[in-house]
């Protein structure tokens, strides 16, 4: 990024962006916001930086995205240098403070818009940017090929089929109930994650689907404040569902991906009405609906037995409603439960939302402090587990995890459900000689 | 960044505990990062499958995905796992001297 500082601002381009977004909303946000300062008490950022005045989520839009509104679009590179900080560096966009503000202002969609307009100036996290090339390229944050996808694929439904017979991975077949879709970590990096989702699908005796193509569900080109990109990534996924005429899209144990897909896509993708052409599933859902259904059931003794905390990813619970349904389905897994506090709508952000891990090394340090309030949050549980149904949060307590000691393991509901579920016989790999 | 001394080599390391750049990369970095991915005695085959990382990142500059890996040792995934038990993406690309991989990882 540091090359593009040296580039003059593009103001005209500026003001394009500001003046899209200048409706009733942003106009009331500005303008209400009466400093009372409830926002910087529900700021994980505030509470780990000495109660910084600076990192009330009031000053971060006031320091930034009204400024911009203020000069009107008139503010130069040094300007945009100090946005970069606090709309990367000090916000994960986890929406905790709207909930907070007697006004409702959504702090976060401002925080977006800002970096909307940074990133029209190429003031972005490398990180971030390396994945928005690879998203145009490919359609995948990876920039995977669609043979090494699809042989992935067929490797996994080999290796996986040995430990469970009639075990396939189909793709593209028509009509599907679900089409389900990735972060595209796992058929690069985690293959065993499309593995297990198979596993339990089979077991579930789905009728499920891969696509060849709009399968990766992630969308950092919205955390990067591309949305012209992000509008392209998440119609690749559209698309596709609507092509091969599934009923629905089920989207893996990915928060921001649920996030992208059944909440914020729409409108990137232009559709007016706010809604995805397919409904849109989280895996926290349908897992918790096999078991709530006896499609999967449990092995009793094979249930967790030491103190499983749960981990309610920002953009799964209090950004899409399924806090419930994620305590409902750890019941059926783990004897004792124990909550970390506050909990649900109100839990705080892992810590690494909102591109921070994959915006890279730059800013592990601030990501550790600003962590340490959920360090802290889980080691009160005393817990010896913590399920976490979002590759972000996983990725981030593993990492508060060795950082401050915890003792704790990371585990997804898919790891669990494929240890603890009854296999019925029929799927039960028959014992060959050369087995023996 | 970091420097790390060890054994009478030097590495600068970034915040994530990769070092910087692939052509500091020696086999004292090996020994030196073993013990934190879980390690406690380097085989043949852990260094099968860090010679295959560095040969595929000499070509094509990025880590290859994990099906390559298994193709090119003949190692079924779990077995990966039970050498590298950090996992393919991050512990053992961090011993090979490679960046972190790209993205949500």
């Amino acid at each position: 990024m540091n090359d593009v500082l040296e580039k003059p601002v593009d103001t005209h381009k500026i003001r394009e962006i500001l003046n899209a977004n200048d409706g009733a909303r942003i106009k009331t946000w500005l303008s209400i916001c009466s400093r009372c300062g409830l926002c910087a008490e529900s700021c994980f950022f505030y509470l780990t930086n000495n109660r910084d005045p600076r990192f009330s989520p009031a000053y971060k839009f006031k320091s930034t995205l009204a400024e911009m509104y203020r000069r009107k679009g008139n503010v130069d590179r040094d300007f945009l240098r100090k946005c970069y900080d606090i709309i990367w560096g000090e916000c994960t966009t986890c929406r905790r403070c709207s909930m907070y503000c007697p006004f409702g202002i959504d702090i976060a969609t401002m925080i977006s818009t800002a970096r909307t307009v940074c990133q029209s100036q190429g003031v972005v996290p490398d990180g971030l940017e390396r994945t928005s090339v690879n998203y145009r390229e490919t359609g995948n944050q990876m920039g995977m090929s669609t043979d090494d996808f699809l042989d992935t694929c067929s490797w996994m439904e080999e290796e996986t089929g040995e430990e469970l017979t009639g075990l396939t991975i189909p793709i593209d077949k028509k009509g599907a109930k679900y089409m389900y879709c990735l972060n595209a970590r796992e058929p690069m990096y985690y293959p065993q994650d499309i593995g297990m989702a198979a596993k339990i699908f089979t077991v579930a005796e789905e009728d499920w689907t891969m696509s060849s193509t709009g399968w990766e569900a992630t969308n950092l080109a919205m955390y990067a404040g591309d949305r012209a990109l992000a509008g392209q990534v998440v119609k690749n996924m559209y698309e596709k569902a609507v092509e091969l005429g599934v009923q629905n899209i089920a989207i893996t144990e990915c928060g921001h991906a649920f996030r992208s897909a059944a909440f914020e896509g729409p409108y990137f993708a232009g559709y007016a009405g706010g809604k995805p052409p397919v409904a849109v599933v989280h895996s926290v859902q349908l897992f918790y609906e096999y078991l709530r259904d006896g499609r999967i059931k449990i092995d009793p003794d094979k249930m967790l037995t030491e103190p499983v905390t749960y981990q309610d990813p920002c953009n799964v619970s209090r950004n899409g409603g399924l806090w419930e349904e994620g305590r409902k389905l750890t019941a059926f897994l783990a004897k004792d439960f124990r909550e970390m506090t506050p909990n649900r709508e109100h839990n705080h952000c892992c810590g690494g939302g909102g591109g921070f891990i994959p915006m890279g090394p730059e800013f592990k340090k601030r990501r550790m402090i600003s962590g340490r309030l959920k360090a802290d949050q889980i080691r009160a549980t005393g817990a010896k587990i913590v399920i976490a149904p979002c590759h972000n949060c996983y990725d981030q307590i593993n990492d508060l995890n060795k950082e401050y000691n915890l003792g704790v393991k990371v585990l997804s509901f898919k790891e669990i459900i494929c240890e603890t579920m009854i296999v019925p016989d029929k799927f039960k790999p028959v014992e060959g000689d050369d087995e023996e | 960044m970091a420097t790390v001394e060890f054994k009478g080599k030097s590495f600068d390391v970034d915040e994530d505990g990769f070092i910087s750049s692939f052509d500091q990369w020696n086999p004292e970095w090996v020994e030196y990062v073993k013990a934190s991915e879980g390690i406690s005695e380097l085989t043949e085959e852990h260094w099968k499958v860090i010679h295959v990382l560095q040969d595929y990142y000499r070509k094509h500059g990025i880590a290859p995905m994990v099906r390559i890996l298994t193709k090119v040792t003949g190692y079924k995934l779990k077995y990966i796992y039970e050498l590298f038990p950090s996992g393919p993406g991050k512990g053992a690309c961090k011993m090979a001297g490679l960046p972190k991989p790209t993205g949500c990882v």
